[in-house]
Formats: structure tokens, sequence, C-alpha cells
């Protein structure tokens, strides 16, 4: 099974060399109201669909960038759009 | 007639339209949950739904491992309760279990290592679970193939060795479960998928499946790796769960040499021997969610490297076979054990992690009590799924995997 994934410095590499740096959840909650309900939901909380979902990477042992990509969670392979086809 | 075959348990005709509680997941933790539903509850119009056959999921994919020496308080009274069921469920479901307490030998490749085992075993002491420190001189006696010199890349300082500990046969489990339950008069559906949960005024009143409409006041989520998913997707309920890929293999059969489970957190590597002959060994997990089970390249290579550097003698051994599972992991390696909240009749019995063989029957026992009688009971309270929000995580992952020489 190889997962590449596209890094938006160093193109397409062995997925070896990333970090996977958890689900998308958006932008971090504002520090103003914050409960702890919502801290934790920003923290913790996982959709785990089996699916396509958006999600984090680091470059580790590579340029070092962080970005997100998509990725189909059903055949672990990174997919080019959030749509099924 | 001696030779005359006879099922162990027969299907139902088919789906009710309603039952008093219903599983989903026909995993061991779903089929324990029903058994004592139904022994220790008179609860029977209880129907356990699996989309595939019953032991598809972790429950078949586990390398069978059983024992209490976990970390913390919390944690380890549930596993030692575990322990001590497996003879007492032997007689009581009529069906060989196939228990094998060889004792577990944990290797330490760091001070750090063994200071932290020093902790466990100080856990385990104190609920009056046999555990000790032994040096490396005893690990040697204990596994005569280990390689105690200071060849290897991280050699042994030391282990911690836990006699009760063992081998459960996971299948028999799920059969003898199933029997056990089916005995009791629990359905059993297999091939039926839940397509969906209602919920009307914060109460469970059904839940769909693709045979049909079942009108229940009470669901348990015992889906295993996909409880997550199933959570997320009928009762938008997020859960704290990352959803890992953990490969298994087993080598070519050979003449006894390992009568120990032995593991070791540095070489992310564990190794028995069946009662067949093969080395059964388990390895990392997939860095990154997935739900394939497939097997990688990557870790065949590095099982082989891991097992030839503890154990010399295996080199040249072949693997003769390898499977994927799924481990549903949680940030604090505890699982996740709440009902009727923030529903009312829905329970969860999910993150499990790559825990959920060895405590699969004490929680079922638990987990029934809790849904029987709506109270939680004291040693499920810990596991409540509030405790994230609370910044009461468990500390479990201070257990020894995280301990590399680096430490």
């Amino acid at each position: 099974m190889a997962l590449t994934i596209t890094c938006p410095i160093c193109g397409r590499r062995n997925g070896y060399e990333f970090r996977f740096g958890g689900e998308d959840r958006g932008p971090r909650p504002d520090e103003e109201g914050l409960t702890p309900e919502t801290w934790c939901d920003y923290a913790h909380m996982n959709n785990c669909v089996a699916s396509i979902q958006k999600e984090w990477w680091y470059h580790r042992d590579g340029c070092g960038s962080w970005f997100t990509i998509y990725r189909d969670t059903r055949i672990n392979l990174e997919v080019s759009s959030p749509n099924l086809d | 007639m001696l030779w005359e075959k006879k099922r162990l348990w027969s299907p139902p005709a088919q789906l009710k339209t309603s039952y008093d509680a219903v599983i989903i997941g026909g995993g061991l933790h779903g089929l324990a949950t029903a058994y004592f539903l139904a022994r220790n509850h008179g609860m029977r119009r209880v129907a356990v739904i699996e989309k595939r056959y019953i032991g598809f999921g972790g429950a078949g994919r586990n390398t069978a491992i059983v024992r209490a020496n976990q970390r913390t308080q919390e944690n380890l009274p549930l596993y030692k309760e575990a322990l001590d069921l497996w003879p007492v469920l032997t007689s009581e479901l009529d069906f060989n279990l196939m228990f094998y307490n060889c004792g577990i030998l944990n290797l330490a490749h760091s001070e750090a290592a063994l200071k932290a085992m020093r902790l466990q075993v100080a856990t385990a002491q104190f609920h009056g679970v046999e555990s000790r420190l032994v040096d490396p001189q005893e690990c040697k006696e204990l596994v005569p193939a280990l390689d105690i010199s200071d060849r290897p890349r991280y050699p042994i300082y030391g282990g911690m060795y836990h006699p009760p500990g063992g081998i459960v046969r996971h299948d028999a489990l799920v059969w003898g479960l199933a029997k056990g339950a089916a005995k009791h008069g629990i359905h059993i559906h297999q091939g039926t998928e839940v397509t969906g949960i209602g919920v009307e005024n914060e109460k469970i009143v059904f839940v769909d499946t693709d045979k049909g409409k079942i009108h229940t006041p009470c669901v348990l989520n015992a889906a295993g790796a996909y409880a997550a998913a199933v959570s997320y997707q009928m009762l938008r309920i997020r859960l704290p769960i990352s959803v890992l890929t953990i490969q298994a293999m087993v080598t070519q059969p050979l003449k006894p040499l390992l009568d120990h489970v032995v593991s070791s957190g540095s070489y992310h590597c564990y190794a028995n021997q069946t009662l067949k002959g093969e080395i059964a060994t388990g390895a990392h997990m997939d860095p990154w969610p997935n739900y394939t089970t497939q097997n990688t390249a990557y870790y065949i290579k590095h099982q082989a490297e891991a097992l030839t550097e503890l154990m010399p003698c295996l080199k040249g051994i072949k693997f003769m076979r390898i499977w994927g599972g799924l481990a549903d992991m949680t940030p604090d390696m505890a699982p996740i054990l709440d009902g009727n909240n923030p529903v009312k009749g829905y329970f969860m019995d999910c993150g499990w992690g790559y825990f959920g063989f060895k405590s699969s029957t004490v929680t079922g026992k638990y987990m029934a009590q809790f849904m029987a009688t709506g109270e939680c009971p004291e040693i499920l309270k810990p596991f409540t799924l509030r405790r994230f929000e609370q910044h009461r995580l468990m500390g479990e992952t201070a257990a020894l995997v995280n301990y590399s020489p680096d430490n």
C-alpha cells in the first residue's frame, strides 16, 4: 500500500516522510467566551468518516511545511477534491 | 451419534419489529454484553446486529494476549477481573476458550523504561496482581532464545514479568459467547446493517436497519473501530477517537521454543508461540487513520528486524500469513464507557484501541448492568466521555510503549 502525499513545495513524496496532523477542524476557537466543551471539541473530537476527509500533514523528513490534503480513508489514497466521484 | 454435527447456535428466523435493547456490533463486546444482559438481568428480548459476520472485526484479528499489568488505578481492576473470568467462563459457556496463562515478559531497553515498569509493577502489586521486575539474566532464563548481550541496537536492561497473563483463543470466545447468548434467547442477526438511529426528545426510540425498523428504548454502540463513525454519522456525537490499522503476522510453524509472551516497547514488537508452533507477532500501527486493514511491506520488514534482533535464532524463518485489524485509539489509551448522556438510552462501549480483546468479557458484564439498571457501575465511572472536556485524561499513555532508549 503505497500512500503518497503531495507536498506543496516538494511535490509527490512517500507517505512515511510525513507526519499526520489530524482532521481539519477549522479555525482555532476564540479565547473569549471559550467553554471546556468548545475547546474539547476542537482539541480532541474527530468525525472519523469512512470517506473523503480534509486533513493536515507535516513534511517531517522534508521541507517542514504544514498543509492540508483530501484523502479517502477507505482506500488510504490522496484524492484531488472533497467530492465523491 | 459421535460424529453428528450440531450447530452451536441457530440464527433467528427474522428481525422482530421491537426489542428491549439493540446492540450494534457482533464483536466480543457486543456478544458479551448480550450474554450478560440475558444471564444476569433476565433481558432476553435483545438483538445483536452485525453488518458482516460475528468475529469479522477486531474479535478475530487481535493477537489474543490477555494481561492485567496496566499502569493506572482506574484501568487495572477491570483487567484483573477479566483475567479471573477466563476459567469461570470456560465452564459456564461449556466451551474450551483455551486459556493458557503462560506469563508475559515485557522487556526494558533503558533505565527510563525500567523506572516506568517499577510504577506499573507497584500498581499491579497494590491490586494483588502478580507482577515483578526481573534482571536480564532472569529474562534469559524465562526465554532462552533472547539475546541479552550488548550486540542488539537496544540491549535488554531488564524486564517486567507477569505470570498470570497469557493467551486465549479469540475465535473460541466469539463462538462460546454466541452459543451462550443464543441459548438465553438473544437474537444474533448477521449480515444486517444498522443504517440509522432514531432519537425523539433526547431519547432513543428506534434503530433502522437494511432489513427493517426496530423499535427499542436502548441501544449499545459496540461497533469497535467503526463506533466513532457510527456515532458521528447517525447521532452527530463526535468522539475523541482515531482509527488506525494495526498489523499482525505468523511465521511458519516451529518446534516449541517460546513458552511465554514476550514484548518490547522499544522494538514495537510482541510475540508468542501458538499451539500450532507459529510465532504470532504484532507490530506498529499505521501512523495515519484509515479503514483499510491492508498490510505494508514497511512493517513486514520492521517486524523481521525486530524479531531477529530480540531472538537471533529466528533468522531465516519465513512469515506465513499476515493480516491487519483496526484499533480505535483515544488520546489517553483508555476506553469510552458511557450511557444516557447526552441521549437517554444510548450507551457507548468503544475507544478500546488495542485493549478490546482482553477486556471484552468483564466490560460486557458491567455494561449489561449499566443498561439493565440505568445506574453506572462504580468500576466504569472513570471512563466517561466527559473526562476529555474536564481535562481528566488517564495516565495509561505513559505506559511502556512510549519509553524508548532516548528517554
